[in-house]
């Protein structure tokens, strides 16, 4: 039930934020200052949550060369300043994942 | 821009079910917020059971960025009736409000470019549902061992590294990575509200001081 919630809010909320100035509020209205700090939501909000997905091993901060994510992670960037496509980057990172994963399995 | 769109929408439908919703919820978050972000934000947080409120608040966040948009196209669809911008602001993502803008800007009459804003946004609505709704079916069956939940994050570099186009970004990039990183303890990922606040903070920062700069 309390997921049934979530999701309520979640749809009523990004419906809000798209309508808010199509339908309900005059666009000549948006502060200027306030357009200026959306600006930096993506960046901010995206590396929040690609760091840790790279280098927290089970809670902690695993900056080696074994940490297999990181490197992935960082292959998956040089692919996508290269081809800006998110198939290419899905692709390349997993299959150096899995082959890391392999060899780590196999050599340690 | 369909081609990203599928792999994304998979993995979107997989996080929702290895978060512990049902098919059915994954496919209706996706059907009712149509926001790859939010969906996975939200899938994060109901993984480790936040509250409501605090899931509903990230993905708030997160879906900042649309208030940009819906300024920015408004006084293009400012003649249609309130159905035609409703059911616009509706479908509007990323990609078809960047292919609008585009539309809008060319040359012609753009009286009836509301039509192919609509075309488009449809389109990758039903690929995306389709995406999804595979994603949440064939999710539950993939073993752990294939690490499925690394595409979240490859799909999350896919999206920031053209998000990353000036100095200010990149800092304000780093920033929060480093903020996300340091208060990662904190209970139902407050680290991701926190880190977000300072990456704008830092980028708010950077400008102002490279326009002082110039004067």
């Amino acid at each position: 039930m309390t997921t049934w919630i979530a999701i309520a809010g979640v749809s009523v909320s990004t419906f809000l934020l798209r309508a808010s100035f199509i339908v309900f509020v005059d666009p000549h209205r948006f502060p200027h200052g306030f357009r200026q700090a959306l600006k930096f939501v993506p960046p901010a909000v995206l590396a929040a949550i690609v760091a840790p997905g790279l280098m927290l091993a089970e809670g902690r901060l695993d900056l080696s060369l074994a940490n297999p994510r990181l490197l992935a992670g960082l292959v998956a960037i040089a692919v996508t300043l290269r081809v800006r496509n998110a198939f290419a980057a899905i692709a390349t990172g997993m299959a150096t994942l899995w082959a890391l994963q392999w060899a780590i399995g196999r050599f340690a | 821009m369909v081609l990203g769109t599928v792999p994304f929408g998979f993995v979107a439908g997989v996080a929702a079910v290895a978060a512990g919703m049902t098919a059915a919820q994954g496919i209706a978050l996706s059907v009712f917020s149509f926001s790859g972000i939010a969906q996975l934000v939200a899938s994060q947080l109901i993984a480790v059971h936040s509250p409501v409120l605090v899931t509903i608040a990230a993905a708030f966040v997160v879906s900042l960025r649309l208030l940009m948009y819906s300024a920015a196209i408004a006084p293009q669809l400012a003649h249609l009736d309130w159905r035609w911008r409703a059911g616009l602001s509706f479908l509007m993502t990323d990609q078809s409000f960047a292919s609008a803008m585009q539309r809008y800007g060319a040359p012609g009459d753009p009286a009836n470019r509301h039509w192919h804003f609509l075309g488009a946004a449809s389109t990758l609505y039903g690929t995306w549902q389709v995406a999804v709704a595979i994603g949440a079916v064939a999710g539950a069956r993939i073993p752990a061992e294939w690490s499925l939940d690394f595409a979240v994050v490859l799909t999350f570099i896919a999206l920031l590294v053209p998000a990353v186009r000036t100095r200010a970004d990149l800092a304000a990039a780093i920033v929060a990575a480093a903020i996300a990183l340091a208060a990662a303890g904190l209970p139902y990922r407050l680290a991701l509200v926190a880190a977000t606040i300072g990456g704008i903070a830092v980028g708010l920062g950077i400008e102002a001081g490279r326009r002082r700069g110039a004067l």
